[in-house]
C-alpha cells in the first residue's frame, strides 16, 4: 500500500469519498514533505464532524457512533496496558474511584444504536453478533485455558514474549470486532440524533476527564512515576478529543 | 498555513470561476508562490462547503463524482468581500504607520 493511499484512508469516510482521489493525487505529487500536513488535516477533520460532506443521510451520525465505541475500546486497552491504577478502579466496592465510569456509561447508553424491535430484526442482529464475535470469543477462551493450565507461568524468553503478544493481539482483536459489530448494527438500527450523539460525546469526554483527574491526583501524592503520568495524559487527550468533537457536532444542522 | 488563510485563498481563486481541487491549488501556487498541503486544502474545501460558501459546480451526482469542480456561492462572495475589505483597511493603516503610501 502506498503512503498516499494510507494517508487518504486516515480521513473521515465522507471526506474520503468526496476528496479521497484528489488527496491521494496531491500527496503523491508533493511527496514526503506533504505528509505532516496531510496527517494534521485528517486529525483536524476528525475533530470537526460538522465539516464532513455527507454522501448519504445519517452518514456522520453512523461514523461517529462507531468512533465513540472505538474511543471507549481504546480507553479500555489503555487502562489495561498500564498497571491497573487504584485511583480509577471501578466496582461496587469502590464507589469513589468508580465515579468516572458513571458519565462514560451514560454516554455509551445515549449513543447506542437501537435495532428495530421486531423478531426478524433481532434474529438478524443476534446472527451478526454470533458471526462477528465467534472468532474473538475462541481466542479469549484459548487464552484463558492457557492461563488456567499454568503453562504461561513457566515460560521464558521468546515463548514468554510470544504469550504477551498473543494476549495483546487478542484484546485488540476483541476491541476491533466489537466495533465491527456496532458498525454492522448501525447500518440498520435507529441511530441517535445529532444532539443526542453530541451529548453522548460530552458525557464520555467528561468521564474520561474525571478518570484523568483522579489518576493525576493520586499520582501527585506519591513519587512521580512516568507510568501514571503518561496514563493521565493519554486519558486527558482522549477526553479532549471526545469533548471537542461533541462541541463541534452541535454546529451541525439537525 | 492557518486554516482560515487557506479558506480565504480558496475563496479568492474561486471568485475567478469554478475549479476542481488540483486546479485550485495550482491557482493558489500562482498567487502565493507555494501550494497548500493536502490537509489544508481539502480541510478548507470541506469547511467552506459545510458553511455553504462554496458548492459543487455541477449538481448531478455523476459529475460530482468525476470532476468535483467547486464554485463560490453568493454568500461566499459576500464573505470574501468583507474579509478583503477588512484586510485592505488593516493594510492601509499598517503601511501608513510605516510611512509607505498605499498603492
Amino acid at each position: 500500500m502506498s503512503a498516499a493511499t494510507l494517508l487518504t484512508r486516515l480521513y473521515p469516510p465522507a471526506v474520503r469519498e468526496r476528496w479521497g482521489e484528489d488527496i491521494g493525487h496531491e500527496v503523491s505529487a508533493s511527496g514526503i514533505r506533504s505528509w505532516p500536513d496531510a496527517l494534521a488535516g485528517a486529525a483536524r477533520l476528525w475533530l470537526h464532524p460538522a465539516d464532513w460532506p455527507e454522501t448519504f443521510t445519517g452518514q456522520t451520525r453512523r461514523v461517529l457512533t462507531v468512533a465513540l465505541f472505538a474511543l471507549t475500546a481504546v480507553t479500555g486497552l489503555l487502562l489495561r496496558s498500564a498497571e491497573p491504577s487504584a485511583a480509577v478502579t471501578a466496582g461496587f466496592r469502590h464507589p469513589a474511584t468508580s465515579l468516572w465510569l458513571v458519565p462514560l456509561l451514560f454516554g455509551i447508553g445515549l449513543a447506542a444504536p437501537l435495532p428495530p424491535l421486531s423478531g426478524e430484526a433481532l434474529r438478524r442482529v443476534t446472527a451478526a453478533a454470533v458471526r462477528t464475535l465467534a472468532a474473538p470469543a475462541t481466542a479469549v477462551a484459548a487464552m484463558c485455558l492457557t492461563a488456567w493450565s499454568g503453562i504461561a507461568e513457566h515460560l521464558t524468553g521468546l515463548a514468554d514474549a510470544a504469550m504477551v503478544l498473543y494476549y495483546w493481539l487478542t484484546l485488540g482483536f476483541v476491541a476491533f470486532r466489537l466495533c465491527t459489530l456496532v458498525a454492522h448494527i448501525a447500518r440498520t438500527a435507529a441511530l441517535p440524533t445529532t444532539r443526542r450523539l453530541s451529548t453522548a460525546l460530552l458525557y464520555v469526554g467528561t468521564g474520561l476527564a474525571l478518570a484523568a483527574s483522579q489518576n493525576l491526583l493520586a499520582a501527585v501524592g506519591t513519587a512521580p512515576r512516568p507510568g501514571p503520568l503518561s496514563e493521565s495524559l493519554a486519558l486527558g487527550l482522549l477526553a479532549a478529543t471526545a469533548i471537542s468533537t461533541g462541541r463541534d457536532l452541535r454546529r451541525t444542522r439537525a | 498555513m492557518h486554516s482560515n488563510d487557506a479558506q480565504m485563498l480558496v475563496l479568492t481563486v474561486l471568485a475567478d470561476g469554478p475549479l476542481h481541487g488540483y486546479a485550485i491549488n495550482t491557482a493558489i501556487e500562482e498567487l502565493t508562490g507555494s501550494r497548500l498541503g493536502p490537509g489544508s486544502l481539502y480541510g478548507a474545501l470541506s469547511r467552506l462547503e459545510a458553511r455553504e460558501l462554496i458548492r459543487p459546480a455541477d449538481e448531478t451526482a455523476e459529475a460530482q463524482e468525476r470532476h468535483r469542480t467547486m464554485q463560490i456561492t453568493d454568500t461566499g462572495r459576500d464573505q470574501l468581500r468583507v474579509e478583503l475589505q477588512q484586510m485592505a483597511r488593516i493594510s492601509a493603516v499598517g503601511l501608513r504607520a510605516l510611512g509607505i503610501a498605499p498603492a
